[in-house]
């Protein structure tokens, strides 16, 4: 079907763009021309793409096109579209990062180190993506730039801060993205657009020439619409950088390779206590991964919720502390929303913080020796499935809380102590809504395994949206 | 590491001296404002005052999730983990 018309690309995924490729069964020329055109046809519905980069992309395919018809070897992702938030560094242009006040920062002189890796891995970047501002959001929503929207009923959120790219892959405008997840942006976007998300080990993935928002909690990691095309990416991507402080001098441990070995021998458990989703979508999504899984123990995460508060305040003070220049000289050109919080956040007291961050060594520690007794860990990605583009509020159990700052409640005590996950979505109706499968440090592999797992059996999957 | 939980929040022990739950409230409502006004100039910030009750709200929130962690008793010697390897 490949050689067919344009639209016949848009679900493909990136294994099999790749493999007909390098086999000459189609030219990336071809395959980019398919992506564009369909950036250009639904974009102006979903909103994802804030920039398009069409003179590179097809100067790169063909390029690789010259490559292979001299019969050079082809790498693992050749010809394969992707997207990044727009708080990656894209050479040539500026580095808005879903804010008003980066449109008057220079282009960026070099792409960043992960634009780079995949690029060299035979990608080929199409765009740059909406976003909350300044990752401070879980909604997607965006002021200046407007809300991307979800692919799977347009009035509705895609979930945030990387929204851009939850809109994109879920939308079927590239079969991959990179976004960044310092709460839970990757997993929330990943769950509320039907979609798979990674958030690797904090350390792993170079978070070079990105612009940041929390250094540290900030991880960056790929979504896409099967586990394959997530391990692929992932090892592309993977390495020691000396230009992130933060990136582990760990050598790659590529995932692809383990991607078919089952869960046979996988102790898999259920996350309790605060974890033990609230509504009917939550709940109908982590049993039938459990119940598939023949996950029947529930393991207790200790002092969650107050992991949670912990990387509530850490995310304010950090956050305040890149901005506080910015505040002071250009309050006014925030989106007030996050403006506020920001400010609020400077406020906070330091002897506060250290406490935050002294927790987060305790909370560590009591979670790894629960990884003597489990393998993997399952919990809901979000709280309920997508709400209404500017919903205020939602309902857990009888509690009325805000959206805004409670779609990562499952999600912000993981990436607080930095363990990998990988959302898996359940094809539920009307709406789509993902488990957290929650792995040990540097086992990556782990979580994708079950992950794969799970959708040979057909429990998660990307459902298409009709559009 | 040894961890001894279950001691009270520094702000509840703060409310209870005063005579009654309104006035401590309303304090409180105070001692945030003031806060607000204080940090600001401290921090060279100028705020509009339409964005006064925003920004404390958005402080009172803070300091009730730093309150659930204050409240966790720690050891003297735990670490902090500022640059963290999981």
């Amino acid at each position: 079907m490949l050689e067919t018309a344009a639209g016949d690309f848009a679900w493909d995924s990136a294994a099999p763009i790749a493999a007909a490729v390098a086999a000459g069964r189609v030219s990336a020329t071809h395959i980019v021309e398919a992506a564009l055109a369909r950036i250009r046809e639904r974009d102006p519905l979903l909103n994802s793409f804030t920039a398009v980069t069409e003179r590179r992309a097809l100067a790169r395919a063909q390029a690789l096109d010259a490559a292979r018809a001299k019969g050079e070897k082809l790498p693992a992702l050749v010809g394969v579209p992707f997207a990044v938030k727009n708080l990656f560094d894209v050479a040539g242009l500026p580095t808005l990062a879903g804010s008003k006040i980066n449109r008057d920062l220079p282009p960026a002189e070099r792409d960043a180190a992960l634009i780079e890796r995949l690029e060299a891995a035979g990608a080929i970047l199409v765009g740059a993506l909406n976003m909350g501002e300044y990752a401070y959001d879980f909604t997607g929503e965006n002021i200046h730039d407007g809300p991307s929207r979800n692919p799977h009923d347009l009035h509705r959120m895609t979930g945030g801060s990387s929204g851009g790219s939850g809109a994109a892959v879920g939308g079927g405008l590239v079969p991959f993205a990179l976004g960044s997840d310092t709460n839970g942006s990757i997993r929330v976007p990943s769950s509320l657009c039907g979609i798979f998300g990674l958030k690797p080990t904090y350390g792993r993935l170079t978070r070079a020439r990105t612009f940041p928002f929390v250094a540290s909690l900030d991880h960056l990691g790929p979504f896409a619409r099967t586990t394959r095309d997530l391990a692929l990416a992932y090892d592309a991507m993977q390495g020691y950088d000396l230009d992130d402080p933060a990136c582990a001098d760990r050598a790659a441990e590529p995932v692809v390779p383990r991607l078919d070995k089952g869960t046979d021998g996988l102790r898999v458990a259920v996350a309790g206590g605060y974890f033990k989703g609230k509504t009917a979508e939550a709940v109908a999504a982590v049993d039938s991964v459990a119940s598939a899984l023949g996950a029947n123990r529930d393991i207790d995460i200790p002092q969650s919720e107050r992991a949670r508060s912990a990387a509530f305040i850490i995310t304010a003070s950090e956050g305040a502390s890149l901005h506080l220049d910015r505040l002071r000289t250009h309050a006014k050109d925030y989106d007030p929303a996050v403006r506020d919080r920001l400010i609020a956040g400077a406020m906070t007291p330091a002897s506060l913080v250290v406490k935050a961050q002294k927790f987060r060594r305790w909370y560590r520690e009591e979670v790894l020796k629960l990884f003597a007794e489990v393998d993997a860990i399952l919990a809901p990605a979000t709280p309920c499935t997508a709400p209404l583009i500017g919903q205020q509020t939602f309902k857990l159990g009888d509690v009325e809380l805000p959206v805004r700052a409670n779609l990562g409640l499952y999600t912000q005590p993981i990436s607080f102590i930095g363990l990998p996950v990988v959302a898996v979505p359940v094809p539920l109706a009307p709406l789509p809504i993902a488990v957290q499968i929650i792995a040990a440090p540097w086992r990556e592999d782990v979580a994708l395994r079950v992950a794969y797992a799970l959708e040979a059996q057909g429990v998660v999957a990307a459902p298409r949206p009709s559009f | 590491m040894k961890h001894k939980a279950g001691r009270k929040a520094k702000s509840v022990r703060a409310k209870r001296s005063y005579p009654a739950r309104t006035t401590a409230k309303a304090k409180r409502e105070d001692s945030i404002d003031a806060l607000v006004e204080a940090n600001a100039q401290a921090l060279g910030l100028t705020l509009d005052p339409a964005w006064h009750d925003s920004v404390a709200f958005n402080l009172r929130l803070i300091l009730r999730h730093a309150a659930l962690v204050d409240e966790f008793a720690l050891p003297d010697d735990a670490e902090p983990a500022p640059v963290f390897h999981a």
